[in-house]
């Protein structure tokens, strides 16, 4: 049997009707303009092109999505465009006010560390136990102060869950786009347990953050910070944290998923990953699979970019909690197995109402939060060129 | 229909109540609810709360609450002092400062204010206090034992002894 399901070519739903989908594509292209008409906020002739491109990039990309029934391969674009121009912007903003990627001590002294989501986890146990945040920041609820990240994460996990790592994380889709580049995975064969690094390394980091009082995370491991902001490196100390930060990057972000065609950093070592996991557990939206029409030919495991599905799972009829609901495993699957879901409902009755339901708010989000950082990427870029 | 996916289909449209409502409503109480929270930043960071303003005629030397880092932290105990406004301090400045308040000087500091905001900044502190460290020609090694300029405040921290 699962032979027959290999031999079955992917699924191709037969495209909807470009009337229909135009129509549902309507309040995305409001919502797009809602958020990039605003002359006030763009002051400036670049921001003001940019955030025009930005809203037909994202209103395009839902037509697709709606006019070919496939979630996966247009929500990559987007990511994979959010994942190269976040560096862009936000490069180019600190060169401009900083005049360097590093941190400066007066920087941090004058609580101006940009914060991104990461530390969120972190800082949790500090605070409770000592009202401190343990962040060179700002507590401001200004656009780098660490209550706006906050707020806009609190609001965004409540929509999305997990699916924060698709469709808002800002670093996700530089390997999502390494991953994309070769035909085929160099490695196959991928131990299971590597699953439970991202956990490991939560816990480590939390306690750590805890026991140092200091954003361990952001001062020894963060990959990303090869292409964000480093520590400045005034001694030996800050040379070792920003050559672990470029090894890490160079094996997590470009190695590992060129060879395995996985988000190996988000599936094998993010904490913070691991932390919005949690929260798959209150978002109503998830992927099922319906029993009755799964043949297990593990295709929807191999397409998974986040290890998101093993045997059991499939066996069980459901995705593991680290599910970032991104839609490879829908798209791939020839029997139209795996479905978008509505907890209490019925697994497979009316699964598009499912998808649809999630995808508006999902890429509401996306325009809102993903959609400034590109368009201020571009606008960087305009910047630079005009 | 039964009740289960009727509960599901409300979650579901409330989740999508949640997205539109989230630029114009949401994140701003988000945000302000946190920011409202009884949360401060490090002092290790933040230099801590100031406690006493020295009037030195054109500018003003601010004295900060000593800040004792955490048990495992990697910084010592230290006293930030910040002098401003920068644009009515001297090319030298050379005070003696009273850190705890009993009438005593407990600290010279000495340090050249470049009129090149990004210069490198350096200073010496004379301990007349055995509670102060003293300092010689110190940058911005480590947070506890620094000299910045931030704004327009040039900032000294003296690390302090073990009690």
């Amino acid at each position: 049997m699962a032979t027959d399901a290999r031999n079955l070519p992917p699924a191709r739903p037969a495209p909807r009707g470009i009337g229909w989908s135009l129509l549902l594509t309507l309040p995305i292209l409001i919502w797009s303009f809602l958020m990039f008409g605003n002359p006030q906020v763009h002051a400036d002739r670049q921001m003001h092109i940019a955030g025009a491109i930005t809203a037909l990039f994202m209103t395009v990309l839902f037509f697709m999505m709606m006019r070919t029934r496939a979630t996966y391969r247009w929500r990559r674009i987007f990511f994979v465009s959010l994942g190269l121009l976040f560096p862009v912007g936000f490069i180019y903003n600190l060169v401009l006010v900083r005049g360097t990627m590093g941190i400066p001590i007066e920087e941090m002294i004058a609580g101006r560390t940009p914060f991104c989501f990461m530390p969120i986890p972190l800082l949790i146990l500090p605070a409770a136990f000592t009202r401190t945040l343990v962040f060179p920041g700002s507590i401001a609820s200004n656009s780098h102060g660490m209550a706006a990240m906050v707020g806009i994460w609190l609001a965004m996990t409540l929509v999305l869950g997990k699916g924060w790592c698709s469709y808002a994380c800002f670093f996700g889709g530089i390997e999502e786009g390494v991953a994309a580049i070769p035909p085929r995975a160099k490695i196959r064969k991928l131990d299971p347990r590597l699953r439970l690094v991202p956990w490991a390394v939560l816990l480590a980091m939390v306690l750590l953050s805890l026991a140092l009082f200091e954003p361990a995370y952001c001062m020894w491991l963060c990959p990303f910070k090869a292409v964000s902001e480093y520590v400045a490196a005034r001694n030996l100390l800050g040379l070792i944290q920003n050559i672990i930060f470029i090894l890490l990057f160079a094996g997590l972000v470009i190695v590992l998923p060129f060879l395995t065609k996985k988000r190996t950093q988000c599936s094998w070592f993010c904490p913070f990953g691991a932390f919005q996991s949690i929260f798959n557990k209150i978002s109503i939206f998830e992927m099922k699979i319906d029993k009755d029409r799964c043949k297990p030919c593990l295709l929807c495991q191999n397409a998974c970019p986040n290890l998101s599905l093993s045997k059991e799972s499939v066996a069980r009829g459901e995705t593991l909690m680290s599910c970032m609901k991104c839609g490879a495993c829908v798209d791939v699957c020839p029997r139209e197995a795996i479905v978008w879901h509505i907890k209490g409902t019925q697994i497979a009755w009316k699964p598009e109402r499912a998808r649809l339901m999630f995808l508006y708010g999902a890429w509401a989000m996306a325009i809102m939060f993903g959609g400034s950082i590109i368009a201020q990427g571009l606008a960087a870029i305009l910047h630079i060129v005009v | 229909m039964k009740l289960r996916p009727i509960l599901g289909y409300s979650a579901a449209t409330a989740t999508l109540i949640v997205a539109l409502i989230t630029p114009f409503l949401l994140f701003p109480l988000f945000s302000k609810g946190v920011g409202a929270l009884p949360l401060h930043v490090d002092e290790v960071y933040s230099g801590g709360p100031k406690v006493r303003t020295i009037p030195m005629g054109a500018y003003s030397i601010d004295v900060h609450r000593p800040v004792y880092p955490h048990m495992l932290q990697s910084e010592k105990p230290f006293v930030q002092i910040d002098w401003s406004p920068v644009s009515a301090l001297p090319q030298h400045v050379s005070d003696a400062v009273d850190i705890d308040g009993d009438g005593q000087p407990d600290i010279r500091i000495n340090f050249d204010v470049p009129k090149d905001p990004k210069a490198p900044l350096r200073v010496d502190v004379v301990s007349l206090n055995p509670r102060y460290q003293a300092m010689q020609n110190a940058g911005k090694d480590k947070f506890s034992r620094l000299i910045v300029r931030v704004d327009n405040a040039i900032l000294v921290r003296v690390p302090l002894r073990n009690p």
